[in-house]
């Protein structure tokens, strides 16, 4: 019997080393994707640099605080897109944080048990909505209704002074935040959720056996111990709101000035960008908007660094070390007293007449206790309802306008109409978004082909060979693929843009490099997702396999990808779905066009630019198609989201959380 | 001696599981019930039904009366019936967001007592009862969860005692602790019996024995039997109590 497997053995020895081989070549090529990350994030870096540097060396500290743009004589400067971005974006956490918090409180511990998750997911729905589409309907349902109701009502409440003068005009820096505060708002809400849903129940049933009412749990122990989580959440909305875009662009009136009141028009670095790139061929005009991009990343950069710092801070905070908080007492000298005092002089606090004190005045005290308790379970649930109140809107009012375009067949299958108004005895024809989708299409191709074999490969080697050897590599291109998804759409798409310059002016803006950009904006979502889906699969999966002798590569590619997949194909569609909402990245890259595809290097069509370019157009037929082509977007939504949500709700994870 | 609390046929149910079926127990004032039985059996249940923490999960019911001085606990306002009714946990639950300090000053606050004088003779008085005091006196204002395990279940039962309630319930204080750790519990428990009334469940027969005046004994959900401990453990009624005394099953 020995003689046999010895002799199988022997046999077996050339087919080993070749596993074994295969396994190094597995792990170097995983390790080589991973690095491609490295890579990207150094390239960004280098082309944003090296395009603003003739800006740079031309304008220096000047440009940080110069408050004109001025492409004919080539004056630059950048203070009113800083103050623009910093304030619309901070007048948005101050409006969307509070909502959110009661959003999240209400769904996490006030909610009935059984609308939770229903009422969760359709608050996270809001998030989906692709930014242009909310801008479009900002445009037509914000707008109106600033001008005509908020901002005269404003004005005449506050005497028109100060941060409130101005003509109300509705396209402004009022708008630009409410409209940051929709956007943000989900975001904040969902973390928030989250971090209040992961402190144990038993830390609430422990508040409530004191005596505590429902909201005053909520508030003593589960707040505080979800502040990191919190914190991190609005970070995380920060940074959304600082390099948003097409939805500010839409709304803000594009007036490159210090704003002077919250009513005056203005413009963010993000919309200065947005709304020029398109415009200035190649140098120093394009190099100063490169230079915007710049700023921009450093502010959205600094932002996380100290978020992360914070969170850092908070969670020492936690568990920190006693000594640092020792000499902290609140009041020594009472303490100290007492602590001489000897155990055996207890008696004389005896608890029967404090007891009765304290409990009647308590008792008499729940009355207002109450009032506080339900005056919160109010708020919280009027915070639910503004929160609703923009997807509501948002989809009647793309029913509405888009409904009849949707389901007429020839839409999806025509060219974009001749712009036309109908009038007496003049109908005009409803054309079609037939290009855009055909070019959508094409550009999420080219977009997965580059971002999901990169990203699942990164992913694959950041969970199995970076987690157990805790290698730099793998360290650093995590951080940085966390980086890469926090960067601002358009500077993705001014990136791929000027890398593109260095090659070849004419195909700068075409598919190829539109579709690149998506990938860019897709690989460290498929990376990450990738990543934390393989690493919930239990380690004992990989043991049994590598046990039965499986080798590396096969237990990483069959075993742990296929008990992941479902979560792994559901981190692909949600960035297949980020990649087909995004307008910024496209604008500076695809060209736009009204014609059906012409090739990889030239311009192309798409769905988001097609709305973009269309959203305030005077012909009502191109107004009827943008809005059509925004309800396909959001159907398209809302099917991929469902379909994650199926996915990943019947892995069974948390059948029933009780 | 009038009952301290009331139980009449309580019954209890998660969704459509009954897990308590006419439980009547009279739990008697200023001494120690235990209550003993196989895991399962619905010990924990019947004690969160003592506070009403019971209604706090989701999907579940309860029916009967449990009177608390002769009153329905229905009937009072719920926040009174917490502060004069507390819990222990079996694991121990500082808050991690509050020092040691204020985790025992938390429930005083939510009393109403705001006064730094009070708070502080609340708090070390609290600290004292629970045995913790002479540990953490140079260090009150650490994070609780900066504590060993033992002391963190002494800082839960601190927190408990600071808000001064008539009953405390207490879930198998003891199942995470040291011999050491669980001898101290058991020393303030003893202590505890003259001015408050203990209610605690344990695994412990032993400790049941040790600390206990009254021991109910739980079995599927049905009280099996409920007398004097030194009955219960060398005179039971039931056949099945003496088995499970004895060892011989559970
Ligand atoms: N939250 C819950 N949801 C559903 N069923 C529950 C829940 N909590 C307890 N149960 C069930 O109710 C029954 C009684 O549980 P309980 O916790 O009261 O038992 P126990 O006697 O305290 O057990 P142990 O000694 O193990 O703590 C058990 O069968 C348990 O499965
Ligand atoms: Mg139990």
């Amino acid at each position: 019997m020995n003689a046999a497997r010895g002799s199988t053995e022997a046999k077996n020895a050339p087919r080993v080393r070749l596993l074994r081989g295969l396994d190094r070549i597995f792990h170097a090529a995983t390790a080589a994707f991973a690095a491609g990350i490295l890579l990207l994030v150094g390239t960004f870096l280098a082309v944003l640099l090296s395009g603003a540097w003739p800006a740079i060396v031309r304008y220096g500290f000047g440009f940080l605080t110069g408050d004109v743009w001025d492409g004919v004589h080539n004056i630059y400067g950048a203070l009113p897109a800083i103050v623009g971005t910093l304030l619309t974006s901070g007048l948005a956490l101050l409006l969307a944080v509070p909502i959110a918090l009661g959003v999240a409180i209400f769904l996490s511990d006030i909610a009935p048990p059984r609308l939770r998750e229903p009422l969760s997911y359709v608050v996270d729905l809001t998030a989906a909505i692709p930014s242009v589409v909310l801008g479009f309907w900002a445009f037509i349902v914000v707008v109106p209704w600033m001008r005509g109701t908020v901002e005269p009502a404003l004005a005449s409440v506050t005497g028109g002074v100060g941060p409130f003068s101005g003509p109300a005009l509705g396209l402004d820096i009022l708008t630009a935040t409410i409209v940051l505060a929709v956007m943000i708002l989900p975001t904040i809400a969902a973390v928030s959720r989250e971090a209040l849903r992961a402190v144990p129940r038993i830390q609430r049933e422990s508040a409530l056996s004191l005596g505590a009412t429902r909201w005053e749990a909520t508030r003593m122990v589960a707040l505080g111990q979800a502040r990191s989580g919190i914190v991190g959440g609005i970070i995380l909305g920060l940074g959304r709101a600082l390099g948003e875009t097409i939805a500010v662009t839409m709304v803000i009136g594009n007036i490159f000035q210090i704003p002077t009141s919250l009513l005056s028009p203005g413009q963010t670095l993000a919309s200065q960008i947005g709304n020029n790139f398109g415009e200035v061929g190649p140098g120093i005009g394009l190099d100063a908007l490169v230079e915007l991009g710049v700023i921009l990343f450093a502010i959205t950069l600094a932002v996380n660094v100290i978020a992360r710092l914070l969170i850092w801070r908070m969670g020492e905070n936690g568990r920190s070390d006693p000594s640092r908080s020792r000499w902290r007492l609140r009041s020594p000298w009472a303490l100290a007293r007492r602590s001489r005092r000897p155990l055996g002089a207890r008696s004389s606090t005896a608890p029967e007449p404090w007891r009765e004190r304290v409990h009647a005045a308590a008792a008499a005290r729940i009355v207002r206790r109450r009032t506080v308790q339900w005056v919160m379970v109010g708020l919280t649930v009027a915070c639910v309802v503004v929160a609703l109140l923009p997807l509501t809107s948002v989809i009647i009012t793309a029913v509405e306008h888009g409904g009849g375009a949707v389901s007429t067949a020839s839409f999806y299958t025509s060219e974009p109409p001749l712009e036309c108004n109908p009038g007496p005895g003049r109908t005009c024809s409803l054309g079609g978004i037939g290009p855009a989708i055909e070019g959508t299409l094409i550009l999420l191709g080219v977009a997965a082909l580059f971002a999901v074999p990169v990203g699942l490969f990164a992913g694959i080697y950041l969970s199995e060979y970076g987690r157990r050897s805790r290698h730099p590599l793998a360290r650093s291109a995590s951080f940085l693929a966390d980086v890469m998804t926090g960067v601002p759409t358009i500077l993705v798409g001014v990136f791929v843009f000027v890398l593109f310059l260095q090659f070849d002016h004419n195909s700068a803006t075409s598919a190829l490099s539109g579709g690149l950009a998506l990938g860019v904006l897709m690989l460290p979502i498929v990376t990450r997702a990738t990543e934390e889906s393989l690493k919930s699969v239990p380690n004992g999966v990989r043991e049994a396999a590598l046990a039965l002798g499986f080798p590396r590569h096969r237990v990483s590619l069959r075993v742990v990808l296929g008990s992941a997949r479902r979560a792994v194909v559901t981190g692909i569609l949600l960035a297949l779905s980020r990649a087909a909402g995004d307008t910024a990245a496209l604008i500076a890259t695809a060209g736009g066009s009204n014609f059906w595809f012409q090739g990889l290097d030239r311009p192309t069509a798409a769905i988001t630019p097609f709305i973009f370019n269309n959203f305030s157009s005077s012909y009502s037929n191109l107004q009827e198609d943008a809005w059509g082509a925004a309800l396909v977007l959001l159907l398209l939504m809302l099917v991929i989201s469902l379909g994650a949500r199926l996915a990943t709700r019947s892995t069974g994870a948390g059948l029933d959380g009780e | 001696m009038a009952p301290k609390m009331e139980v009449k046929s309580l019954d209890a149910w998660y969704g459509s599981r009954q897990v308590l079926y006419e439980v009547s127990l009279d739990i008697p004032e200023g001494a120690v019930t235990a209550i003993i039985g196989p895991s399962g059996c619905g010990k924990s249940t019947f004690l969160r039904c003592l506070n009403r923490l019971h209604e706090e999960t989701p999907r579940s019911r309860s029916s009967g009366a449990i009177l608390l001085d002769g009153e329905d606990l229905y009937k009072k306002d719920v926040v009174t019936v917490r502060f004069r009714v507390g819990m222990v946990f079996q694991k121990a639950t500082p808050f991690p967001n509050m020092s040691i300090y204020e985790n025992v000053a938390a429930g005083l606050r939510l009393l109403g007592v705001h006064r730094r004088d009070e708070l502080d003779e609340g708090v070390v008085d609290a600290l004292q009862r629970a045995g913790l005091w002479e540990e953490v006196q140079e260090n009150v204002d650490a994070p609780g969860t900066s504590l060993s395990g033992g002391q963190q279940q002494r800082l839960c039962i601190a927190r408990a005692l600071a808000v001064r309630p008539e009953v405390l319930l207490m879930d198998e204080p003891c199942s995470a602790l040291d011999p050491i750790a669980t001898n101290r519990i058991e020393g303030l428990i003893a202590t505890l019996r003259s001015e408050y009334t203990v209610v605690i469940v344990t695994h412990n027969l032993a400790q049941a024995r040790r600390v206990s005046d009254h021991t109910a004994f739980f079995y599927l959900g049905k009280l099996v039997e409920f007398d004097e401990t030194a009955k219960v453990f060398e005179n039971a009624r039931e056949k099945l109590t003496e088995n499970y005394v004895s060892g011989r099953f559970g």
